[in-house]
């Protein structure tokens, strides 16, 4: 006996759908790989364009070598006041140069990157901003990537 | 975790830092670990740099220790904002 009535039949609710897994497998041990950051908090130099905080699917490109005193927050979608006060609370470029200087990984990376995540227009951060930051990474040769968001 | 998901793409290995891992299994991280943090403070407590290195050190060691994708690891610190 056929259970079902109506074929092809479906919810009215509407239910998340998880994407697909994507992988890339580590090769080498930590000591022999080049680290950047990428954070979605909305981090930047203090003399870089802020990001526009009703939304903006624009980044900004971080030196490694930069003194984080010259980096600011601005992202419209969490309460700042932590991260004003020490910016490695979401983006940790001083713990990732003791890192390095401790040889627990080989080195950090010469750019880095800011964006402003927590939505927005998420089909332009899947098909432009996140393909450009990619190549930017891809392009510097790191071997890890260490994120902050969510 | 959208741009997450393009650096994975493109040949890079990734691991994110996140407050609300819920969010991060509903986007499709490869890879997450949560410490016990607010929105804002995923690396841990402002200007406690033992803190904030440990999470980023364990966070590093799992990028290479988690096998599956998807994987959440949670981390034994915890930080509270006084709001």
């Amino acid at each position: 006996m056929d259970m079902t009535v109506i074929k092809g039949l479906q919810s009215e609710i509407y239910v998340p759908v998880t994407p697909k897994p994507v992988w890339t497998p580590v090769t080498k041990p930590l000591n022999e790989m080049v680290i950047a950051l990428a954070t979605a908090a909305g981090v930047h130099l203090k003399s870089d364009k802020r990001f526009n905080l009703a939304g903006d699917t624009s980044y900004r490109i971080i030196p490694g070598d930069v003194d984080s005193h010259d980096l600011m927050v601005s992202h419209g979608g969490y309460d700042n006041s932590d991260v004003n006060k020490d910016i490695n609370c979401m983006f940790p470029i001083d713990r990732l140069r003791e890192l390095a200087e401790e040889g627990f990984i080989k080195g950090i990376a010469p750019k880095h990157i800011g964006f402003m995540g927590g939505g927005g227009d998420v089909s332009a951060f899947r098909e432009k901003t996140g393909p450009e930051i990619a190549k930017i990474l891809k392009e510097e040769g790191v071997d890890g990537v260490v994120m902050t968001g969510g | 975790m959208i741009v997450q998901r393009a650096i994975e793409e493109a040949g890079i290995p990734t691991i994110i830092i996140a407050a609300l891992p819920p969010v991060v299994r509903q986007n499709g991280s490869p890879r997450c670990t949560a410490p016990l943090v607010p929105m804002g403070a995923n690396v841990g407590e402002p200007n406690n740099p033992e803190m904030q290195r440990n999470i980023l050190r364990d966070t590093l060691i799992q990028l290479v220790e988690i096998d599956t994708p998807g994987k959440i690891v949670p981390l034994p610190y915890e930080y509270t904002a006084k709001i």
